[in-house]
């Protein structure tokens, strides 16, 4: 049933994440009406920090965001799964999660906050491997630049430490000291292997900035930062709101209007949490509703002028999933007490495997090492081995003080058979299908593992490592990508190069989706740039109307 | 009511959400003139009958719950409110759970058992499900959880034995920068376990 009071704007955006909101926030600025339809609540800092707190399973990232029923996220990474179905061989490579809510999944992340390598653009030319990008390292450069402002980035001097982005300015913040745990394990590596350790661009504070404190390192950074010294997508929300942009929490979009040429999209329509229906009309609109829920609306809102989907001419939407698979062990180090856990959660990486001739071949890939608190883990592997009392606490100290954790990112590839579709079993209360992916991991990500356990299996021997404990099989990143892919052929793409659909002239998408392929640094930081990117042409064209 | 005085800091609640919510409340309540009474009413309950306290004169074992932590954690002092709430939780997982904990106490009464390691290893060579009951009084105390719910955060006892090194996530306290110096030393234990080994799970994320 259509509300009485249609809503209206310049600009519609779906999804309050960082793609969304930032977008919102620079429209805002320059004077353009925006209106934010997010499918999740407005939930407070205070309240995650708390649901943490009462959480028995803290390494659960999901655990203190449950989700509402007119909006569900994945619950964990369990498969099956209660939201996100995934099959095929590597099912559960491909288990997701994810957050809908005001801010988006930024609530949960590291702040990590690379800049892709010039040659993530150009995969296809330099290597003949997946595909190539319609947009270039250059063209996204001021992007990525005024990305790091808006989050606020710290990280190394180029001239100290190149971490292969050609930059025009120096960080906005000098980067983090990292950890007496990571500066033990940066002095092996440079001493015992032909590797080195750098400091990870990150997405927090080492000084105030933009009204957030320095960070305090409450090793939390994921799921939760306690003080908001890492930017995440409510920052965003709270800028664009202050200049002007309406937020409309709760409201599912469901249905993608266009004109009778098929050519515009004329409005948005979203369902409240007691499924009344409301319409929105705009000039333009964004779909920034995150890789899987972005391809998972254009599939929704099929109908007679679109039988396959929204922008799917191509037949690509839901096509193309990637990832970052990872590679993780857990050990106790011989050597001397590390205690990881003091500052934040990632600060450090080995970065001589995110490129290389081999690339033609085997996937790139990166490698953290985790500087997680490990005493919760420390004292349930004492438990289990049967300790009490004061053997007990020595153990947990023990434990806890030299316990290291590596995982890695592992490049995937653009495969069109990787593919989500629409659940034919699985609906929500508003009655919108599950998304439900099929994913075969790619020989080349394989490869890249393979590698990676290699380089692992040699670290372990460097610090006499005992009780190695490998994650079993294949793990998600949560890093998904290529929903609506990029390109310059309309017949096999969804968007262009300025992630604009081919199929509808006023039609953008920003999210990792119209990735093209998945490089190794987290993704966010691209994701913000093509964001801003978007923002700027449409400012350009809003200008011009 | 002096046995039931926390040995933690009797402020260490203030910081809390759940404290400063409560506080919320009741200045709401001062406020309010119609309600005001009733709270005054609850807070005044509360102030001189903890919720705990009822139970435990009803449930004999509760005391006996204290002692045998006390010997399982080879400590002197544990706190009896926090105790209470573990044996509650222990028990609404598995009721059964009342009366092992009552022969586990028996049977310490039965010998003298000079540490937690001698306890353990002859409860289970005794009864195996006494491996069970341990591992449900360890891990309460040591990482604050019963009935897989949260007990206790910063109060479990992994946080006292590792408050020279680190803080639990969300309370830390030491400073810009803080983790760049130098931690601990840490020497290899030779303590011996006392149970028999368990499979260990890592929970999925």
């Amino acid at each position: 049933m259509p509300s009485e009071q249609d809503l209206s704007a310049d600009v519609v955006i779906v999804g309050s994440g960082v793609a969304g909101s930032s977008i919102a926030n620079e429209l805002a600025r320059a004077g353009i009406s925006v209106i934010v339809l997010e499918a999740g609540p407005r939930v407070d800092r205070q309240h995650f920090v708390e649901n943490f707190r009462n959480l028995e399973n803290k390494p659960s990232y999901q655990g203190p965001f449950p989700s509402v029923p007119w909006a569900i996220h994945p619950p964990n990474q369990m498969t099956p799964n209660d939201y996100l179905h995934t099959t095929g061989p590597d099912a559960e490579a491909y288990q997701q999660v994810y957050l809908r809510m005001m801010g988006g999944t930024t609530w949960h992340w590291a702040g990590c906050a690379w800049r892709y390598l010039p040659s993530d653009f150009e995969l296809k030319t330099r290597y003949g491997q997946g595909r190539d990008w319609a947009v270039k390292y250059e063209d996204l450069e001021p992007f990525y630049y005024q990305a790091e402002v808006m989050m606020g980035v710290c990280g190394p001097d180029p001239a100290v430490e190149d971490l292969g982005s050609p930059r025009r300015q120096p960080y906005p913040m000098e980067a983090l000291p990292i950890s007496y745990a990571a500066q033990q394990f940066r002095k092996l590596v440079s001493e015992k292997t032909p590797y080195r350790v750098v400091h990870e661009p990150q997405a927090r504070n080492t000084r105030p900035y933009d009204n957030r404190p320095t960070c305090e390192g409450h090793n939390n950074c994921m799921p939760i930062c306690p003080i908001g010294a890492m930017y995440n997508g409510s920052y965003s929300v709270y800028h664009a709101e202050a200049a002007g942009a309406h937020f409309v929490p709760n409201a599912v979009v469901y249905k993608i209007e266009r004109d009778s040429a098929n050519k515009r999209v004329t409005a948005v329509h979203y369902y409240d949490p007691d499924k009344g229906s409301h319409r929105v009309t705009g000039k333009y609109f964004v779909i920034a509703a995150h890789c899987i829920e972005t391809a998972k609306l254009l599939l929704v809102s099929a109908d007679e002028q679109s039988p396959d989907g929204i922008a799917n001419s191509s037949g690509h939407v839901g096509r193309n999933m990637m990832d970052h698979t990872g590679v993780q062990v857990t050990f106790i180090s011989g050597d001397k007490a590390l205690w990881p856990g003091r500052g934040p959660l990632e600060t450090n990486v080995i970065d001589n495997f995110r490129d290389g001739t081999w690339r033609n071949e085997r996937g790139a890939y990166l490698v953290h090492m985790v500087d997680d608190n490990q005493v919760d883990l420390a004292t349930s592997l004492a438990i289990s081995k049967g300790y009490v009392g004061r053997e007990l606490e020595e153990q947990i100290r023990y434990l806890a003080s030299h316990t290291v954790r590596l995982f890695s990112h592992n490049e995937g590839l653009a495969d069109p058979d990787n593919r989500l579709t629409l659940s034919q079993t699985h609906k929500d209360v508003l009655g919108i299908p599950h998304p439900e992916v099929y994913y075969k991991l790619p020989e080349y990500t394989v490869k890249s593992c393979e590698h990676t356990r290699g380089l692992f299996r040699e670290l372990i021997g460097l610090m006499h490592g005992t009780d190695e404990q490998w994650t079993p099989g294949y793990f998600p990143q949560d890093h998904p990508a290529g929903s609506t892919i990029m390109g310059t052929d309309p017949r096999d793409s969804v968007v262009d190069g300025f992630c604009r659909t081919h199929d509808h002239e006023n039609l953008f998408i920003a999210s990792s989706a119209v990735f093209s392929s998945v490089g190794t640094g987290n993704i966010t930081l691209t994701v913000a740039a093509l964001a801003l990117r978007v923002a700027d042409t449409l400012k350009k064209e809003l200008a011009h109307a | 009511m002096a046995a039931d005085r926390s040995c933690f800091p009797t402020n260490i609640h203030l910081a809390s959400p759940n404290a400063m919510r409560m506080r919320r409340a009741l200045r709401m309540s001062r406020r309010d003139m119609l309600l005001g009474a009733m709270g005054a009413a609850v807070v005044a309950l509360g102030a001189s009958r903890p919720g705990f306290a009822a139970t435990e004169e009803a449930d004999p074992v509760v005391p006996l719950f204290l002692a045998v932590s006390q010997r399982l954690t080879d400590r002197d002092v544990l706190d009896p409110q926090i105790s209470h709430a573990l044996y509650a939780g222990i028990i609404h997982a598995n009721p059964e759970r009342r009366e092992q904990i009552h022969k586990l106490h028996d049977l310490m009464a039965s010998g003298s058992f000079a540490s937690a390691r001698a306890l353990a290893s002859a409860a289970e060579h005794s009864d195996p499900v006494f491996k069970d009951v341990i591992h449900e009084i360890m891990t309460g105390w040591y990482r604050g959880v019963a009935d897989q719910k949260v007990v206790v955060y910063r109060s479990a006892l992994m946080f006292d034995i590792t408050k020279d090194a680190v803080y639990p996530k969300t309370y830390a306290a030491g400073g810009p920068f803080y983790w760049t110096q130098t931690p601990p030393e840490v020497a290899v234990p030779t303590g011996e376990p006392a149970l028999s080994p368990s499979k260990f799970v890592v929970e999925p994320t």
